[in-house]
């Protein structure tokens, strides 16, 4: 099992950026265990990158490649078993119901692919500092309440890639390091790689690879 | 553990769409209903309008004949069937069996001797055996055979005794007509053939006076004068009388039939063009309710676009979505079918009682043709609200 990048570019990109890049128009492959940190400044398309991972956009030359399968040839229910199985993501824009409690946004994530039971959530949330927050509208939480909740989500299934967009943006280093470490725990328990995408390199992740964008 | 519903149907907002559902179900209750007892009523015209056949056999039979106008008086070559068109008759799939009546071409005279004092011209038929309603087994003839068996029409004896008295002549019950000797007295070709003959039974189809085929053939070819010019009267045999598409084929040709035994076929085709065009009014209902429920899926789809896109972002599958979603109209569907099953079984009754005083032909329970279309609508609205929602999500899918 691995994850294969060949020559990945965005459409919209010119050519010469894979001269610069260390992962636009390269081949690399990430495997299963595997820590890998992309530091990228802003503009150079680390969101685009992630959103190419997760199969959310296909304006890009050169093709992702999970377990053998081609991402861009899925098509919505095959893209749909990926994502409930192998991939999981923080995204930077976060994506919650906002109309719908925390408690209620984490369970139509865990129950999609159960992977821990109900009370994991609880226990989860009191280790993110959200145990008073189970009951709230995701719309009335703080932004990195709302971080936070969206790494819990990512957590709650099976995946072999937990893809990380940005996820301690909001977050004071002490509750982004006590998130990493539940992050690493789960990813660890699966067996998964985890790819982090940040704007500068996080010293509370032991990445086994760096790369610059 | 199955995937449940319950958890995400909070994000599917119905909202203030409320009474255009309602509408549509409305809408859908009543062209269901136009629907369902426009059936019932096909099938009861049926009931009703084929009780009044006369049916031997499981097979009605009709005397076709031309229609002799002033035109075509005196062409025996226009009023009479010739073998190609008894060909076609033949070939049509509501006709079972078509036999030509033959006649004979000779003069024959009816005596019965000193008994009843009179003597009367009279003709002669043959048909096959097949198509009289009334066959002895003593109804053959063989060269050289003295008597000869005749089948009669009942209603030519009826006609005899109500002028009988008034002639000073005896009325007869049809059994004693059947042991009175009669006297044939068939000429033709200055020849003069005497037989004996005795009515061996009386028909309520064949409206004249038949002897067996090998008498007609042997006679027709002994003294027959003239040619053979072919049939003046066809015989066609029929699983219904009424059948429009009979009597529009022979309207078409100009045949003429016996009108008492089609005059229902008539009545019949009217009442069921009535109820075939208020059916066909109630499945435009039925299809505009629809659409009117598919404007409404439409919009809860939008109001929900968010949500639903979000869903398939985490990883829900398009297909159990739109299955999911579309499901959840499947019991209001169910329910207006069922109270429209009911309310036409109620109608069923009321007709069966009130208006046809429970006759035996009709039913109280409805037909099953009815609960059969109802099941079949319901799987339509259900399959076409499934492709609806399904072509929805994928679209919204493309961008998530």
């Amino acid at each position: 099992m691995s994850l294969h990048l060949q020559q990945l570019l965005p459409t919209y990109f010119d050519a010469s950026r894979s001269e610069t890049s260390e992962v636009w128009g390269k081949d690399l492959r990430f495997d299963k265990g595997q820590r890998v940190k992309i530091v990228a400044p802003s503009g150079s398309g680390k969101t685009s990158l992630m959103h190419f991972l997760y199969g959310l956009r296909r304006s890009y030359t050169g093709s992702v490649h999970i377990g053998g399968t081609t991402l861009g040839n899925l098509d919505a229910e095959g893209l749909a078993l990926v994502r409930q199985q192998q991939l999981s993501v923080v995204l930077q824009d976060l994506r919650l119901f906002p109309d719908r409690t925390v408690l209620e946004n984490l369970e139509i994530k865990r129950q999609l692919a159960p992977y821990h039971e109900a009370e994991k959530i609880t226990e989860m949330a009191a280790r993110l500092g959200l145990s008073g927050k189970l009951g709230a509208r995701c719309g009335t939480c703080s932004y990195g309440e709302q971080q936070r909740v969206a790494i819990i989500r990512a957590l709650l299934q099976p995946f072999d890639y937990l893809l990380l967009d940005e996820p301690f943006s909001h977050l004071d280093n002490r509750n982004a390091e006590i998130a990493m470490g539940l992050m690493l725990e789960e990813a660890e328990a699966r067996g998964a790689a985890i790819l982090f995408a940040d704007l500068e390199r996080v010293e509370f992740f032991p990445y086994s690879t760096l790369l610059h964008l | 553990m199955a995937l449940s519903f319950q958890t995400i149907r909070p994000l599917f907002q119905t909202g203030s769409s409320a009474s255009s559902r309602w509408l549509s179900y409305v809408g859908l209750g009543i062209g269901v209903l136009l629907l369902l007892c426009s059936a019932q009523m096909f099938v009861n015209i049926q009931l009703l309008l084929q009780r009044n056949n006369v049916q031997k056999s499981g097979y009605d039979f009709i005397s076709v004949t031309r229609t002799v106008t002033n035109a075509t008086m005196g062409q025996p070559d226009k009023n009479l069937f010739h073998e190609g068109e008894i060909a076609e008759v033949r070939k049509q799939p509501f006709v079972e069996g078509v036999a030509p009546l033959l006649a004979n071409r000779y003069r024959v005279q009816m005596g019965a001797g000193a008994m009843i004092p009179m003597r009367i011209d009279l003709f002669l038929e043959t048909l096959e055996n097949e198509f009289i309603d009334t066959l002895p087994p003593t109804f053959t003839w063989a060269p050289g055979q003295e008597q000869v068996p005749l089948i009669v029409s009942s209603d030519f004896l009826e006609a005899y005794n109500v002028f009988a008295p008034g002639q000073g002549l005896p009325q007869l019950s049809s059994e004693t007509v059947t042991t009175i000797p009669l006297l044939l007295t068939c000429s033709g070709r200055g020849r003069q053939l005497q037989f004996y003959a005795r009515i061996v039974a009386f028909s309520d189809r064949i409206n004249s006076v038949l002897v067996p085929k090998t008498f007609l053939d042997w006679t027709n070819n002994e003294i027959g004068e003239g040619p053979d010019q072919g049939s003046a009267r066809l015989f066609v045999k029929t699983k219904d009388a009424n059948d429009p598409k009979l009597l529009a084929f022979l309207d078409e040709r100009g045949y003429k039939v016996n009108s008492d035994k089609t005059k229902f076929g008539r009545t019949k085709g009217v009442l069921q063009g009535i109820f075939t065009g208020l059916g066909i009014f109630g499945l435009l209902v039925v299809v505009l309710a629809l659409m009117l429920f598919s404007f409404y899926l439409q919009l809860v789809i939008a109001r929900s676009r968010e949500s639903l896109q979000l869903l398939l972002t985490l990883g829900y599958s398009p297909k159990w979505l739109s299955r999911k979603v579309s499901n959840r109209f499947v019991p209001v569907y169910i329910g207006i079918v069922l109270s429209t099953v009911a309310a036409t079984q109620a109608i069923q009754w009321a007709f069966h009682h009130l208006a046809m005083y429970d006759r035996p032909e009709l039913q109280t329970l409805v037909h099953w043709s009815v609960p059969a279309l109802a099941v079949l609508l319901i799987g339509v609205s259900v399959l076409t609200n499934y492709r609806l929602v399904r072509k929805l999500v994928a679209q919204l899918g493309e961008g998530a």
